[in-house]
């Protein structure tokens, strides 16, 4: 009598054991690493899930994804672009596939934005004037009609400043602030006292 | 007979095999390792007694390899830490890696540390003054993000503050321009512009007031 509740309680717990291990909802992390998005659309897809990746507030278009729904040991997984934001050229997936033998975090998103040219005119410069768009600072020497600034990301905003003034002028800057679209920005003036 | 000079045989090998394992030859061990991300001088680390002056790389942010002088013997226990950081940086065990700056000598064949450094960063902010709409928001060039700042509560006078949420590093210019104007105001910044020092900055301060009709 004994021995045969303990049969049917070890077969019991074994049940349990087993069921704990497999069944359809997973317990392993699908996911990895994102950079270059800035704006939603992008959505990548493995085995009939689909996650939209935001994102993130502070500007920096890079973090960590997951897909929703968890995974199963042994269960094989491939990462495919579905869609992605407007304002990429491309994105690439590293590590997409392979067998989960542990929470898989290696899956790699690398989205390379579009970049346009922020540039604009200068006018009456006798001395040299340095310009910064945030951390991008550019020196324009005396003389010069026009300046250049390093390319930027395509939706991103814009704003050019002096930082530093040619000796016994003062320069202000027009049309220096906004967001950029699809091309490049060319109205930018700098405008300096006689 | 045969017996007899397995024996010997045995035990001559079992002493090669011992003399092998010590001896007048002592296992020995070079504390060092590499740092990347240096990009000013003042870096001393410190261990087991010495102190070891690590330059800059010919190109900011190259890794560098250190390797303190005198040898460790296996068992030593080794310690290593920034008796002085590099200027206007901080370092430490490269995020998402285990720290390797403490251990023994002779648990892993060879001693390589990895340490990481980075620029120092300050955050950059001020007041607003006058601002009684909804809208504004400031940006800081096309990396450095953008704050909206809302309006003031109901009988709310003084200045409100605001700071970016990224962050500046050392040496790194800034430069706040108004990205949207509140509705039916106009919004100026002074001091908008600069090159980070060893501090955060407070004075960007943005005062609004009317749109001319």
């Amino acid at each position: 009598m004994k021995s045969s509740y303990l049969r049917a309680g070890a077969a019991l717990a074994c049940a349990v054991a087993l069921s704990a291990c497999g069944g359809s909802d997973g317990q392993l992390e699908l996911g990895g690493t994102f950079q270059g998005v800035t704006k939603a659309g992008l959505v990548v897809t493995s085995s009939g899930q689909e996650k939209a990746i935001t994102p993130p507030a502070d500007g920096s278009g890079q973090g960590r994804w997951a897909f929703n729904n968890l995974i199963s040991t042994d269960d094989r997984y491939n990462v495919e672009l579905k869609s992605k934001p407007s304002n990429v050229k491309d994105c690439t997936i590293e590590n997409p596939s392979g067998r989960a033998g542990y929470h898989v975090y290696t899956v790699y998103i690398t989205c390379e934005l579009n970049r346009h040219g922020l540039s604009g005119t200068v006018s009456n410069l006798k001395g040299n004037l340095v310009l910064v768009n945030g951390s991008d600072r550019v020196t324009v020497a005396a003389g010069a009609t026009e300046f250049k600034m390093t390319d930027i990301a395509e939706d991103s905003p814009y704003g050019v400043t002096v930082l530093e003034q040619p000796a016994g002028q003062t320069c202000t800057v027009s049309n220096g602030s906004g967001t950029v679209g699809p091309a490049a920005i060319t109205n930018v003036a700098v405008t300096c006292t006689p | 007979m045969k017996s007899s000079l397995i024996r010997p045989a045995l035990a001559l090998a079992l002493a090669a095999g011992l003399a092998g394992c010590g001896g007048s030859d002592k296992a020995e061990f070079v504390v060092k390792g590499t740092i990347t991300g240096i990009v000013y001088p003042g870096t001393v680390l410190t261990t087991n007694g010495m102190d070891l002056v690590v330059p800059p790389p010919a190109r900011p942010g190259d890794t560098v390899s250190f390797a303190f002088p005198n040898k460790l013997e296996y068992g030593d226990v080794y310690d290593v830490r920034f008796k002085s950081e590099p200027d206007n940086q901080n370092c430490g065990t490269p995020p998402q890696t285990i720290a390797n700056f403490n251990d023994t000598a002779g648990r892993l064949a060879e001693i390589a540390i990895t340490f990481a450094c980075a620029v120092d960063v300050y955050t950059i902010g001020g007041t607003v003054t006058g601002l009684t709409a909804d809208g504004l928001v400031l940006a800081n060039g096309s990396t450095g993000g953008v704050v909206g700042v809302a309006k003031p509560a109901a009988g709310v006078t003084t200045p409100n503050t605001y700071a970016f949420a990224g962050a500046v590093a050392y040496d790194q210019s800034y430069g706040v321009t108004v990205l949207t104007q509140p509705t039916g105001q106009v919004c100026t910044v002074a001091n908008s512009t600069g090159v980070m020092k060893a501090a955060n900055v407070t004075n960007i301060n943005v005062t609004c007031v009317a749109a001319p009709s």
